[in-house]
């Protein structure tokens, strides 16, 4: 039996500035992502990745199109929508003066989980990510691979269907990104959908079964990773093919 | 309604003003202080009498009044301000709110510092026996619509603001002027004709009136036009300040 996609975009458009100015970061994008997927998402550095993730998850306006995330749509239904996500964000969204603890409970809080559940699921996530010694810090005081590791958490606090990772790993050492790979991976293979923007394209290729590439606001090329490597080129050398001739037919 | 959401954002805020507590609680209690002792005790006792009571009882509720209005517009524009410098409104705006939540949290943290101050406040004029109280209801009254405006006030000014000097150039050229020339320190009838005409302009003046009315039993506007004036800013402002939360206005890119 076919699962409803956890995220569908249709025709998604968002522009910035007018008249003259205007300029459309996401280009009509469509994108179908079933359940239970890791969906990878690679772009150059403004190809609209964030953009469209911001359009998802709120912190973005939509000009014209329809974002759905598991059925609800993001502008009609925009709480149940967001009760659906989990993100963790290129930049760091946090107070820098918050301590660890207090980010994780006053997230959970946000998300309306009752005190009780909240402490048991914080306890959870602390232990998960060995956040144990650092949760009395302030976020400014802990090391880059620390600050991924409680934004990640914090993205998990309300046990989201759809988990969405901005460059999850950059600024971290090669020993703590494979240890992040290895609790997205344990996520996945618990049940839980995540999409997945990075600069490091062997870490898509590790970690994702599908990946989409964003160019010029347009979603270029999408399907999955093994079609990607059937030409016997690596998942690297098909992202810049497949972007450079992208860029030839925008500039003709 | 998310009613946990609401309580841990009035939480999370009401622990960052207690997390710079003498920047928000005490620094204005020493400069209330000083007013009362300088304005009310030294300036005060070479003055007669305004309105049949002592200079100090007379001024004592524009003090309480400047310092209600001062810390309830800080903290709600320093939240919506740094949220966005720091960018961390967005674990706001991602979270299951709506956009009349948002506002509620926000400015019942703004009300709960001006009120936090108020009480400071009035156990210093306590101390110097400048407070009395005429009509209770309507104090807590002015007390608590007074810190609402300005805590929407102050969301409105950190939802402007793109920077520090626009944050502080709304403060400097529109609160500070209008609050002082709204009869703090002076008595309407001291004023040339004219001037008492443009004071009454002053919705600044309905408040400090207000409070004063409350405290000492005397009131220097219609009263009436003062409910009104305060009753429609709440209104008025609750309802601007939703409407650009809900249309994501220098917060949503």
């Amino acid at each position: 039996m076919a699962t409803a996609p956890i995220l569908q975009i249709t025709d998604l458009v968002k522009t910035y500035g007018s008249g003259k100015n205007k300029k459309a970061a996401v280009d009509g994008i469509n994108l179908s992502i079933p359940e239970g997927s890791f969906y990878g998402l690679l772009g150059p550095n403004g190809a609209g990745k964030s953009t469209a993730i911001g359009c998802v998850t709120g912190t973005h306006t939509i000009t014209s199109g329809q974002i759905t995330v598991a059925g609800f749509d993001v502008v009609r239904d925009y709480k149940q929508a967001r009760s659906q996500i989990g993100l963790s964000a290129q930049e760091y969204n946090i107070n820098p003066f918050e301590r660890t603890y207090d980010l994780l409970d006053f997230m959970g809080g946000y998300y309306g989980i009752p005190a009780k559940e909240r402490h048991a699921r914080i306890e959870r996530l602390v232990k998960q990510f060995d956040l144990t010694e650092h949760i009395e810090k302030q976020f400014k005081e802990l090391s880059g691979g620390l600050k991924r590791r409680v934004v990640l958490a914090r993205a998990l606090v309300h046990d989201p269907k759809l988990l969405i990772l901005d460059e999850p790993t950059a600024g971290v050492d090669v020993e703590q990104r494979r240890e992040i790979w290895r609790y997205l991976q344990d996520l996945n293979q618990a049940g839980k959908s995540i999409i997945l923007t990075s600069h490091y394209l062997e870490e898509i290729e590790l970690l994702c079964d599908q990946v989409a590439i964003i160019n010029h606001g347009k979603i270029v090329a999408d399907s999955s990773k093994q079609s990607y490597l059937e030409h016997g080129r690596s998942l690297e050398e098909e992202y810049l093919y497949i972007t450079q001739q992208s860029t030839k037919k925008t500039a003709v | 309604m998310n009613w946990i959401g609401l309580y841990t954002l009035v939480r999370k805020e009401v622990t960052r003003m207690f997390r710079v507590v003498t920047q928000t609680i005490f620094a204005p209690l020493i400069s209330a202080t000083l007013y009362i002792f300088i304005f009310g005790t030294i300036v005060g006792s070479k003055i007669d009498e305004i309105a049949g009571v002592e200079y100090i009882t007379f001024v004592f509720p524009g003090i309480l009044m400047l310092n209600i209005i001062t810390a309830s517009f800080s903290h709600s524009s320093s939240s919506i301000f740094t949220g966005k410098y720091f960018k961390h409104i967005e674990e706001v705006l991602v979270t299951p709110f709506s956009h009349l939540e948002i506002v509620i949290g926000y400015a019942t943290a703004g009300i709960v510092r001006g009120v936090v101050v108020a009480i400071g406040v009035l156990g210093i004029g306590l101390l110097f026996g400048a407070v009395t109280l005429s009509n209770a209801p309507l104090f807590l009254f002015y007390v608590l619509s007074v810190a609402t405006i300005f805590s929407l006030l102050g969301m409105l000014a950190g939802l402007f603001a793109k920077n520090f000097d626009q944050l502080a150039m709304l403060t400097a050229f529109i609160i500070t002027p209008f609050t002082y020339l709204g009869g703090i320190f002076y008595s309407l009838s001291m004023l040339p004709e004219s001037a008492q005409f443009y004071t009454q302009l002053n919705p600044f003046f309905y408040f400090v009136d207000g409070i004063r009315s409350s405290m000492i039993g005397i009131s220097e506007a219609n009263v009436l036009v003062g409910l009104m004036v305060i009753s429609g800013l709440v209104l008025g402002l609750g309802t601007l300040v939703t409407h650009l939360f809900r249309i994501g206005w220098r917060i949503r890119q």
